[in-house]
């Protein structure tokens, strides 16, 4: 079992007049094995929400549970997937895939497999000597993606790991993400906002609200990618065709343009 | 407790909170409160020779001595002090009246930079102790001759931190200042020198420290009076307790003059945030 | 500040610089302003060199000298940055270490190394031990402070990252807090060694029974200024050799880093 239970989470942020509320009372759950996308307006709280289950911050009130156990540090069980990559500039790429292994102290010999499989899973053949800055944002992120993916972990947390990619790229990504997932199924906390993505890799979208960051609603992806078939289709284009799909992301697409800002993008 | 957890978990939480000043502050008085009951209990018990170190009331008394009792190296440490501190004024100024300007000069002006450069690099990378002997060669053991020592050991950091502040202000700033058509004398009064003054301060701090280092160096080297002569005198007696004494008086003498420094920087610097 | 000057005038100018330096102190000697073995020619200066070089002066020749300075020299720093870099790294990783550590050693900052010339001597002789005692005293704190600077500046990301991956403290200073902050400790190297080698000449000018501060300090003692002047060329010469050494690794850290 590895669910992350978010129970009446708050966070304030700051002291005297600077000081205000970031996340009120959020609640919510991904269920073990299942994949929610979280996305709501730019400062309504993804990050930190994720950083909780990450255990690189904590609630002023509240608990965020993973696997049962309350959050108190940063490990290698929940692998993180950071919005600004934070590959080590001074390891190569097959070093930094390694990072996290040599602290599972997994056997050398081992371990090299495991690499190995996961370069050729995100394409990185070729450029294992290579170190992060001489390589495109698309390829760093594959890397980032790799370095999480080769632990095996039963948690993975993703915060906006597309962002930076080119639309070709991206879909590439979202296709191979997907096939992973279908292949060993994950509990996955996915932050973006991309309404499309959202809807197209997950079971679940969790939409915020900003000032204070709470849920608006949560909308039920997979019933309807099931009944309406979704994997039968090879490609992303053909699902985002689908009634059903432009459905769903017209919904979510209204739940945010209702809190509109202009400070926004 | 939690503070004590916080203290003992490895602390990568330290990387990101803002520090706690208090327990900062409780747990540097406790190690600096640790440390002398340990030198105390160390020197009763005998586990540091008295030869070596002294003992905290060694300690005292040597300073009484030298505070109250004229005749340790022929005179009282105020005497040795006064001494020492008016000589590193005077080589301190001495060497940034030329120094800074000169070097405010090599940032602006590229004739005089290829000009005076060429000099400066010959004695630029000859570390100010090294004159000690030429200025004894030639001005013997006079007060003199520790002046000479201490305005290499000043000019040189004074030089160079001057220039790179002119060098880092940014261009348009002064080029739209020469369009606002102020004069020449203005554009050195209101731009070049206030722009340079965080780097010309940062070059004093450096000059300071040189001068008490050199200063002592050459006071040990030989001197009439001063605090390197107090630490010579003690040496030679093998009298570790004024050893000390001589020590701790040139770190508080360090200490004042930078604190002076700082209050100079920053009375200077009104528009600077702290 | 005008534009750069052409090529040819920078090295005209450059010249008439040093002809003026040269032709005040030829000049002055000239004139005999002062004895000659108070004020000798360049060229006297360098002819005690190569005489140096063959005969020996306060026991040793020129190089002789030198190679013991350098050797002392390099035991104090070396032991200077294996003691300053990684204590400075693990305070700016450990919050305990670092509050203990950091009054004891802001204490300390305000005795010049040079004052310690008196119990150096007494603890470890005038031999090796009083010499590289004092070049650890002028060398360590640069180092010590460059590397916690460097460390408590690295980017939180870089560790954040190196935690949820399940890296050990110890495995975050040695491989996100030393590589990110390799800059700043080369940085902290190079005033590092100006330092210490500046104390190692203070420490053979006043008590060491070799080197080549003891060597200018028996040529001050026979009133000859060109073995002095002899000793400050050498000194000078060495200082920067180690300071572009250590540049040149500065340059390549840089440039392997992607800076
Ligand atoms: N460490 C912090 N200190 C102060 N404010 C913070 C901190 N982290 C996040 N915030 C603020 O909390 C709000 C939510 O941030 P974040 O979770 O990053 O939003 P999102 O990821 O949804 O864009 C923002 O207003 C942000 O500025
Ligand atoms: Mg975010």
């Amino acid at each position: 079992m590895a669910d992350i239970v978010l129970d009446g989470v708050s966070r304030v942020f700051g002291h005297g007049d600077k000081r205000f509320v970031a996340l009120d009372k959020v609640s919510y759950t991904v269920a073990d094995n299942e994949f929610v996308a979280v996305v709501g307006p730019s400062g309504c709280g993804k990050t930190t929400c994720m950083r909780m289950a990450a255990g690189l911050e904590f609630p002023t009130s509240g608990t965020c549970k993973v696997g049962g156990k309350i959050v108190d540090r940063p490990g290698p069980d929940r692998a993180v997937v950071f919005q600004q990559f934070a590959l080590f500039p001074w390891k190569t790429v097959q070093q930094n895939i390694d990072f996290g292994l040599r602290s599972l102290n997994v056997p050398r010999s081992e371990a090299g497999d495991r690499i190995a499989a996961s370069i050729k899973l995100m394409g990185l053949e070729g450029y294992e000597a290579a170190y992060p800055h001489q390589l495109s944002g698309g390829m760093q992120q594959r890397v980032a993606i790799a370095r999480a993916y080769v632990l095996n972990p039963q948690v993975l947390l993703m915060d906006e790991p597309f962002g930076a990619l080119d639309a070709q790229t991206r879909t590439v990504m979202q296709e191979e993400l997907l096939r992973v997932g279908r292949i060993n199924p994950r509990t996955v906390m996915f932050i973006t906002h991309a309404v499309e993505e959202a809807v197209y890799l997950a079971d679940r979208v969790i939409v915020m609200t900003r000032r204070p960051g709470r849920i608006k609603e949560t909308i039920d992806v997979k019933p309807v990618r099931l009944a309406e078939k979704w994997d039968n289709y090879e490609r992303i284009e053909d699902v985002m065709d689908l009634e059903s799909f432009v459905h769903l992301r017209t919904r979510i697409w209204r739940l945010l343009r209702e809190q509109h800002d202009p400070a926004d993008h | 407790m939690r503070a004590l957890t916080f203290l003992l978990l490895e602390s990568g939480a330290g990387m990101t909170g803002a520090d706690s000043g208090k327990t900062r502050l409780v747990v540097g008085g406790a190690t600096i409160a640790g440390l002398i009951a340990a030198w105390y209990i160390a020197s009763t018990t005998g586990a540091i020779p008295k030869l070596d170190f002294p003992s905290p009331e060694q300690f005292v008394a040597a300073a009484r001595q030298v505070v109250v009792e004229p005749g340790f190296a022929d005179g009282l440490l105020f005497d040795h002090l006064l001494h020492s501190v008016k000589i590193i004024l005077l080589g301190f100024f001495a060497a940034t009246a030329i120094g800074v300007p000169l070097g405010l000069w090599m940032g602006w002006s590229r004739t005089a930079e290829a000009l005076i450069n060429p000099i400066f690099l010959l004695i630029r990378p000859i570390p100010a102790l090294a004159w000690i002997p030429l200025a004894i060669v030639w001005l013997g053991l006079d007060d003199a001759a520790k002046v000479m020592v201490l305005w290499f050991a000043a000019f040189v950091p004074s030089v160079i931190n001057s220039y790179t502040g002119v060098r880092s202000i940014d261009r348009p700033i002064i080029e739209a200042s020469r369009m606002l058509g102020i004069g020449r004398m203005a554009v050195i009064t209101d731009v070049i020198v206030p722009g340079a003054l965080p780097s010309i301060f940062t070059g004093l701090r450096l000059s300071l420290q040189g001068c008490l280092t050199a200063l002592v160096a050459a006071e040990l080297l030989g001197a009439i009076l001063g605090l390197g002569k107090v630490l010579y005198q003690a040496g030679l007696d093998i009298y570790p307790a004024m050893i000390l004494v001589g020590m701790v008086a040139v770190a508080l003498t360090g200490f004042v003059l930078t604190a002076l420094l700082d209050v100079v920087e920053s009375r200077s610097m009104p528009w600077r945030k702290r | 500040m005008g534009p750069a000057l052409p090529t040819r005038q920078l090295v005209l100018l450059s010249a008439v610089g040093l002809a003026i330096f040269f032709g005040i102190w030829t000049g002055a000697a000239w004139l005999e302003l002062a004895p000659r073995r108070f004020l000798p020619m360049p060229w006297d200066v360098i002819d005690r060199a190569f005489k140096l070089t063959e005969t020996r002066f306060s026991g040793q020749t020129l190089q002789g000298h030198l190679v013991i300075s350098v050797e002392r020299y390099l035991r104090g720093f070396i032991l200077a940055v294996l003691v300053g870099v990684p204590l400075g790294l693990l305070m700016g990783w450990y919050r305990w270490l670092d509050y203990i550590v950091t009054p004891v050693f802001d204490a300390l900052r305000f005795v010049a190394p040079i004052a310690w010339v008196p119990f150096a001597a007494l603890w470890f002789g005038t031999g090796i031990g009083g010499p590289t005692m004092i070049i650890f005293a002028g060398a360590f704190p640069p180092c010590l402070i460059n590397a916690y600077r460097g460390a408590r500046y690295v980017e939180t990301r870089y560790i954040e990252a190196a935690q949820t991956l399940g890296a050990s403290g110890l495995r975050v200073v040695r491989e996100v807090l030393l590589p990110a902050s390799l800059p700043s400790i080369i940085a902290g190297l190079r005033i590092s060694a100006g330092a210490g080698w500046q104390s190692l000449i203070g420490a053979e000018l006043i008590a060491a029974n070799a080197g080549v501060g003891l060597m200018m300090v028996r040529g001050q003692a026979a009133l000859d200024t060109s073995i002095v002047m002899v000793g400050m060329i050498a000194v000078g010469l060495i200082g920067l050799l180690i300071d572009v050494a250590l540049r040149g690794a500065e340059t390549w850290i840089k440039a392997k880093q992607g800076h």
